[in-house]
């Protein structure tokens, strides 16, 4: 018998190792950080600060190689020819002394450093795959038939790439505040961001499964990482017991669709579906139901979003910035992938829920936010409205709408960072001061930091010249091309009513005046969390002023289902 | 086709009788004839008023998750060994991949002190009060500031 198993090679999946390099670089960067600070447990102080300023040149030569590797060409070529092979290498050289100082002046951990470095050389590789691969061959299959690389998988992937980058920096001065330093936070994250890029480009129910869940076991621990507050504790839990049974949810779906369509394969689902062969149509709906259950608590729609709240108020703040970014772009690419791509054919059958789930979204979304007093409350509700507008845009089932999701999904990404950001730095020891009352008259003893609080809440709330603004203008005006009117009302009424909350917060930093024992006494902000709040405001006010780049790419960066061989 | 698990079915049905046996037997021949000393608990010492807590050190969980580390690696190995020919180096590198990274978390495990059995190294700074010097007359540590010249409010602080 083992004789007859010897005889039969496996048929073995065709990877293509530059497709896969930005997963890659996240996962094995994550197992080496973890085995490096295992072993070597404290470094001699003298070698420690040299180490830290060091990780800033080799992440500039890391994102070189890994440009290069995902590419087919050296990267920068086309400005190495304009200047000249010796200046531009002597640029290059500058570029790395400029990055180890500015590693230097930002007194940043050795673990935060490895990890931004590690997520930069990651947003290397995504953009060299879009300019050098994508770009040139089309989308492609990385393993087998398994997992695409297509433009909408790599501006995801980018996205989780960047919002790694940020909360490191988040995360570097609040470990130190909340004395729980160590690699394990930083660990979970690149493995949580790796399983978000497996999720974005998965052609497979079962490997976006995969993915799902190598992102949300990471996040669970990461809830519960604050070891020495139960509302950590709490938080972690509340998302470990509702993630699992939304995963259950989930593979119970899977189940029905394979018992549909015969295949988890979304190549073959398509095939299957387009083809009119389906035979018992009520398997499929229970499937849809399903999947839309699971997917639904990931990115909180209502009504599953009853864990939001308590999981955003209890974790850790810039943990929550993770969650409210990555994990969400990550689910809504993988909602997208699942229903435009796998189940298109069928759109007529899905799109009443999806609606329905997207009218109920914004309405509890921005309600209910108005009568918290809790600043990470509101905004946890305020995150649950924005998944309504991203659903909107779902919803709109067209190219302009998965274009709009895109750009909502970029956009949000760092307005979150930067509103959990701001949160992180003025909450105090402990997260405690995060009620409405502790930011009163925050912006006399923060002016700085209260008009970026200000502008990016603003954002949220959609006012013009934000990137905010541009998101909701797209999603809408793809809601109205598709002829969905209602759901561009309801839309635009739920704005106007969490326009009421974010003036809240603002009014209170502006208007209300400190009392005597305020916890947040205006202590230096962490060099390192001042730089990623920062990137958020230039990145939310640039793309607000000047859409026109990220909106090209964002209507680049369509999904595609490309067939084995 | 099912005949060959007939020897399964009868070990299970032998395993089964013989457990039975046993019971049964020590049953009827186990001579009874029970005392109020016998029944108690505890032989000597003071009768416990309630059960006892069941503590135990932490580092026994450790060891557990390092069993499930190992495990979960052997549960990935059996179905690799039996198609092992037919997957040839593209399955050898798989299974190193995940081999690397399942072994991971022991190397992380180890090296945050998951079986070092020893006493507890001293990490926080010894303070003023405690004295960890023993004396002439007894072996017993000495606690408290008398006669030490340690300022009182130092002590209390620590």
């Amino acid at each position: 018998m083992l004789a007859q198993l010897d005889a039969t090679p496996v048929e073995t999946p065709e990877i293509v190792w530059a497709g896969l390099l930005p997963l890659l670089i996240l996962s094995a960067g994550a197992l080496l950080l973890v085995m490096l600070r295992s072993v070597v447990k404290r470094l001699p102080a003298d070698v420690e600060p040299h180490l830290i300023t060091a990780i800033g040149p080799i992440t500039v030569l890391g994102m070189w190689f890994a440009a290069g590797l995902a590419g087919t060409d050296v990267p920068l070529a086309g400005l190495r020819d304009d200047m000249g092979e010796p200046a531009f290498y002597i640029g290059l050289a500058l570029v790395m002394v400029l990055a180890g100082t500015l590693v230097r002046t930002m007194e940043i951990g050795l673990d935060a450093a490895i990890t931004v470095g590690l997520g930069l050389s990651a947003f290397a590789a995504t953009w060299g795959i879009w300019d050098d691969r994508w770009q040139v061959t089309g989308p492609f299959n990385a393993i087998g038939d398994q997992f695409a690389v297509d433009g909408f998988a790599l501006l995801f992937a980018g996205v989780l790439a960047a919002s790694v980058v940020l909360v490191a920096l988040l995360l570097d001065g609040y470990l130190r505040r909340e004395s729980l330093d160590g690699p394990e936070m930083y660990v979970l994250m690149l493995l949580s961001a790796a399983g978000g890029i497996v999720m974005t480009g998965a052609n497979d129910l079962i490997v976006i499964f995969l993915g799902i869940e190598t992102l949300s076991i990471a996040v669970y621990v990461m809830a519960a990482m604050h070891n020495r507050r139960t509302e950590s504790q709490e938080a972690g839990l509340k998302y470990f017991v509702l993630g699992a049974f939304a995963s259950a949810f989930l593979l119970y779906g899977i189940a029905f669709t394979y018992g549909a369509t015969g295949s988890t394969n979304l190549v073959d689902i398509q095939i299957f579906l387009s083809s009119g062969q389906l035979v018992d149509n009520g398997l499929l709906m229970a499937a849809f139901g399903l999947l839309l259950v699971g997917f639904g608590f990931k990115i909180a729609a209502a009504p599953f979003h009853a864990w939001t709240p308590d999981v955003y108020q209890g974790a850790p703040t810039p943990v929550v910035a993770f969650m409210a970014s990555a994990v969400k772009a990550a689910g809504f690419a993988a909602l997208l992938r699942v229903f435009m791509l796998g189940f298109f054919s069928h759109v007529d059958d899905w799109r009443p829920a999806i609606g329905a789930l997207a009218v109920l979204t914004l309405i509890v979304g921005s309600v209910m936010a108005i009568v918290q007093s809790d600043v990470k409350r509101m905004l946890a509700y305020s995150s649950i409205s924005h998944a309504g507008f991203i659903l909107v845009g779902v919803h709109a089932a067209s190219l302009a709408g998965i274009n709009s999701v895109a750009f909502y999904a970029v956009a949000y990404t760092f307005l979150v960072i930067g509103s959990f950001g701001v949160l992180t730095v003025v909450s105090g020891v402990g997260d405690r001061a995060t009620s409405l009352d502790d930011l009163n008259g925050m912006a006399k003893r923060r002016p700085v930091l209260a008009f970026m609080f200000t502008v990016f809440l603003l954002a949220q709330a959609g006012v013009p010249l934000t990137a905010g603004f541009v998101a909701k203008f797209e999603v809408i005006n793809a809601a109205v091309d598709s002829e969905f009117y209602w759901l561009a009302i309801v839309a635009m009424l739920t704005a106007v009513v969490s326009a009421f909350l974010y003036l809240r917060i603002v009014l209170s930093m502006y208007l209300g005046t400190a009392d005597g024992d305020a916890a947040d006494l205006g202590d230096p902000i962490p060099k390192a969390a001042g730089l990623a709040i920062g990137i958020a405001f230039a990145v939310t006010v640039g793309f607000g002023i000047l859409p026109g780049p990220l909106s090209d790419l964002a209507s680049d960066a369509l999904p595609a289902l490309i067939g084995a061989g | 086709m099912l005949g060959q698990y007939l020897p399964l079915l009868a070990l299970l049905l032998l395993a089964a009788a013989f457990a039975a046996g046993s019971f049964i037997a020590s049953g009827l021949l186990a001579p009874r004839n029970p005392s109020l000393a016998k029944r108690a608990a505890y032989e000597c010492g003071i009768v416990p008023s309630r059960e006892t807590p069941e503590r135990f050190p932490v580092r026994f969980f450790l060891v557990a998750m390092i069993f499930i580390v190992f495990d979960i690696e052997i549960i990935f190995f059996y179905p690799y060994a039996v198609a092992f020919g037919g997957l040839g180096v593209f399955g050898l590198v798989l299974i190193m991949v995940f081999t690397f990274a399942v072994f991971e978390s022991f190397v992380y495990l180890i090296g945050n002190g998951a079986l070092e059995w020893g006493p507890l190294k001293q990490v926080a700074r010894p303070s003023g009060a405690v004295s960890p010097d023993r004396t002439v007359e007894t072996t017993i540590r000495r606690v408290g500031l008398e006669d030490r010249g340690i300022p009182a409010d130092d002590g209390q602080a620590a």
